[in-house]
């Protein structure tokens, strides 16, 4: 009798803890498909602070802008609508162009203070700490330097800048987990491919991670391949062709920046894993939203480059004339994939896809709405 | 056995032994017959790219541009056949022929002006870049023509993609021309002594401008294989193939033929050092250790090369 009630006790013990995972298991299922909606609705504009009258605030004033590499299109392309939107901001921006050589970036700083601009602009990528004697002399020449585009709000900013619109790459990765966990109810099993060299890996990553711990007990980091962005076209392919091969229950690889899944489409499709591995990436690059259309990549987070540069202009002038900075530059991340990929045109563009709403937003808090 | 055989089938050996020890850690992952099909479709370009080093190498010529050659092969493809809408043939027939003409301005300078070729094809490898740059607006063009895609890697023979057949092809012709022909001798010729060969009546400077020209076409073909496995043409990581093809190259001249660059040998080698760095890739051995792998596989297989050898003299001493 005793072992019978023991038994008893012990199957609902089971029955009870196994519910409860089912429900937990559930609920995170439920969490993620959320997440998942809540990136599908148009893009719609949040004010980055008060309003205030951004020609009287850019008037006079000049702002050097130094792109990690002006060979990247992603960049370049934030560059050019900053200083195409001076028509909307009266603000002079000029790009210091450049090929990736940090003692570019430092020649660009010499640059900014011996021709007086008011402000230099480090754009995604252009780590602080890899200039700061530049740095120093820009600031005891009275000219400030600001960061955009690069550092998650959970990383601290380097003391010698003045300020910083962050990005939410922690954000990104909790939505591609988000995605891999509504699409497969909650029994993924993941390849990530990043490039640790790359400062913003570490917040994405820890985003997948986190979330994936949070949302899904089911679901497996099967293997993380760190390949370094010089070695992209050489390693990803039978990096992840080797990694699928040996794991067949992946069923999704996740190459954290977009530009690395045109090594990883051909590893799927070499390997025969097309039907049953998909691939969710980040960045929104015009090519991988082509991908996205012929059904080689499943999604893309993808964000303006025409909503960036106005929020950085934004910010920057909001430093510049001693108002409250934003601490990040809410530029929404919107999901694309078959059911909308179309909406960034065909071919894709950079700025398709996202609505006009910001351009109206800006416009009214810069007070040159008509 | 003599010590010489010995020498000539040790990179073989050596494949197998990675082999044998991946299979055995790996047990019914890594000696399937998916995972090596795989690998010789993948490392088509890479392969070819080996092959197309070796003939002015064997000459005595560096083609440093023929990593940029692959780039700009592909992104011909991908403007002429997406941007511009041209059928696929002709757009890969632009390709090859651009390839070509780049080995052509590589000869005009080297052989004319008795420029060295580090020295040229170095110059001309960063004006390619800045072409392609200027040509893809320094962006991936997707969407190449399924044909070529299908001609590359969508079809298979006894279960490999045909890209590895292209390989095959270019190998058996370079070892024919190398091995059997009067002019595969002349080459050799030229590429041990200039001043001997050129005694002897052979035309040093015809020679060498065909050799470039021919590791041009073929750096071209590696870059339309690329293109076409990938379905996309890449502005930069045709660039990044070129240590790893010359690693392959050198390798390879230490075995089937040792002291001599053979399309063989390269071949064999690019696939030895994919199997490397495939094993480890599975075994989940963080991505740095394949260039270790990679580095040490070529010094030690020269040195050993270089000690069974002697003062005899090679291709690459």
């Amino acid at each position: 009798m005793r072992g019978v009630i023991q038994t008893a006790a012990l199957a609902t013990v089971l029955t009870w803890g196994g519910a409860s995972w089912a429900a937990t298991a559930e609920e995170g299922v439920a969490r993620a498909k959320a997440q998942v909606e809540a990136h599908r609705g148009s893009p719609k504009f949040v004010a980055p602070g008060p309003a205030f009258d951004i020609k009287a605030c850019a008037a006079g004033k000049k702002m050097l802008s130094i792109p990690n590499n002006s060979t990247n299109p992603f960049l370049k392309g934030i560059i050019d609508r900053m200083i195409r939107a001076k028509d909307d901001t009266g603000l002079e921006v000029v790009e210091w162009q450049n090929q990736g050589q940090p003692s570019q970036w430092v020649q660009g700083m010499e640059f900014a203070a011996k021709n007086k601009f008011t402000a230099i602009n480090l754009i995604s990528g252009i780590d602080p700490k890899t200039i700061e004697p530049q740095i120093k002399a820009a600031n005891a020449a009275g000219i400030k330097t600001m960061v955009s585009h690069f550092y998650d709000p959970s990383q601290p900013v380097n003391p010698l800048v003045s300020s910083s619109v962050a990005i939410g790459f922690n954000a990104v990765g909790k939505l591609l987990a988000d995605w891999t966990i509504a699409k497969t109810s909650g029994k993924a099993n993941i390849v990530i491919i990043k490039s640790d060299e790359v400062p913003p890996t570490a917040p994405l990553v820890k985003g997948i991670t986190d979330e994936l711990a949070a949302n899904c007990p089911d679901c497996k980091i099967v293997q993380q391949i760190n390949v370094g962005v010089t070695e992209w076209g050489t390693k990803i392919q039978p990096s992840v062709q080797a990694a699928l091969l040996a794991n067949p229950t992946v069923n999704y690889v996740i190459p954290i920046y977009d530009s690395m899944s045109q090594f990883v489409v051909p590893a799927v499709a070499l390997t025969g894993k097309a039907a049953t591995v998909k691939i969710a990436t980040f960045n929104g690059t015009p090519f991988v939203i082509d991908y996205v259309q012929q059904g080689k990549v499943e999604m893309d987070i993808g964000e303006s480059i025409d909503w960036i540069a106005r929020a950085t202009v934004d910010a920057h002038l909001r430093d510049m004339c001693g108002l409250a900075v934003p601490k990040e530059l809410n530029v929404p991340f919107y999901i694309f994939d078959a059911s909308n990929a179309k909406e960034a045109g065909t071919p894709a563009t950079f700025d398709k896809g996202y609505g006009q709403d910001y351009v109206e937003g800006f416009r009214k808090i810069w007070k040159t709405a008509p | 056995m003599t010590l010489k055989t010995v020498e000539r089938f040790a990179l073989i050996a050596a494949w197998a032994a990675v082999i044998v020890g991946f299979g055995i850690a790996l047990p019914g992952v890594f000696l399937t017959w998916t995972n090596f099909s795989v690998m010789f479709a993948s490392q088509a370009p890479a392969a070819l790219l080996a092959l197309a080093l070796i003939v002015p190498l064997t000459a005595g010529d560096y083609d440093l541009s023929a990593g940029a050659t692959v780039t700009l092969a592909s992104m011909i493809i991908g403007v002429l056949n997406v941007n511009l809408g041209w059928p696929i043939l002709p757009a890969v027939l632009v390709a090859l022929a651009g390839g070509a003409l780049v080995g052509a301005v590589n000869a005009f300078f080297i052989v004319l002006f008795r420029i060295p070729s580090l020295v040229v094809t170095l110059s001309t490898a960063s004006l390619i870049t800045g072409l392609v740059q200027w040509m893809s607006n320094s962006s991936t063009i997707g969407g190449i023509a399924p044909g070529l895609v299908d001609a590359v890697s969508g079809g298979q023979l006894f279960g490999i993609a045909y890209a590895f057949y292209y390989v095959l092809l270019i190998g058996i012709v370079l070892w024919y021309v190398l091995e059997y022909t009067p002019l595969g001798r002349r080459l050799l010729f030229v590429g041990r002594g200039r001043e001997v060969a050129r005694l002897v009546g052979i035309g040093v400077g015809t020679v060498r401008a065909g050799c470039l020209i021919t590791s041009g076409a073929i750096a071209a073909l590696s870059g339309v294989i690329y293109a076409g496995l990938l379905g996309a043409a890449d502005p930069v990581s045709g660039l990044n193939f070129l240590l790893p093809a010359f690693a392959a190259a050198f390798l390879g001249a230490t075995s089937i033929v040792p002291g001599r660059f053979n399309p063989w040998g390269a071949i064999i080698s690019v696939y030895f050092l994919s199997s490397g760095i495939t094993g480890l890739a599975m075994l989940g051995i963080p991505m740095w250790v394949t260039n270790i792998f990679n580095g040490a596989a070529l010094l030690l297989a020269v040195t050993l090369s270089q000690l069974v050898r002697g003062r005899e003299e090679t291709d690459y001493a």
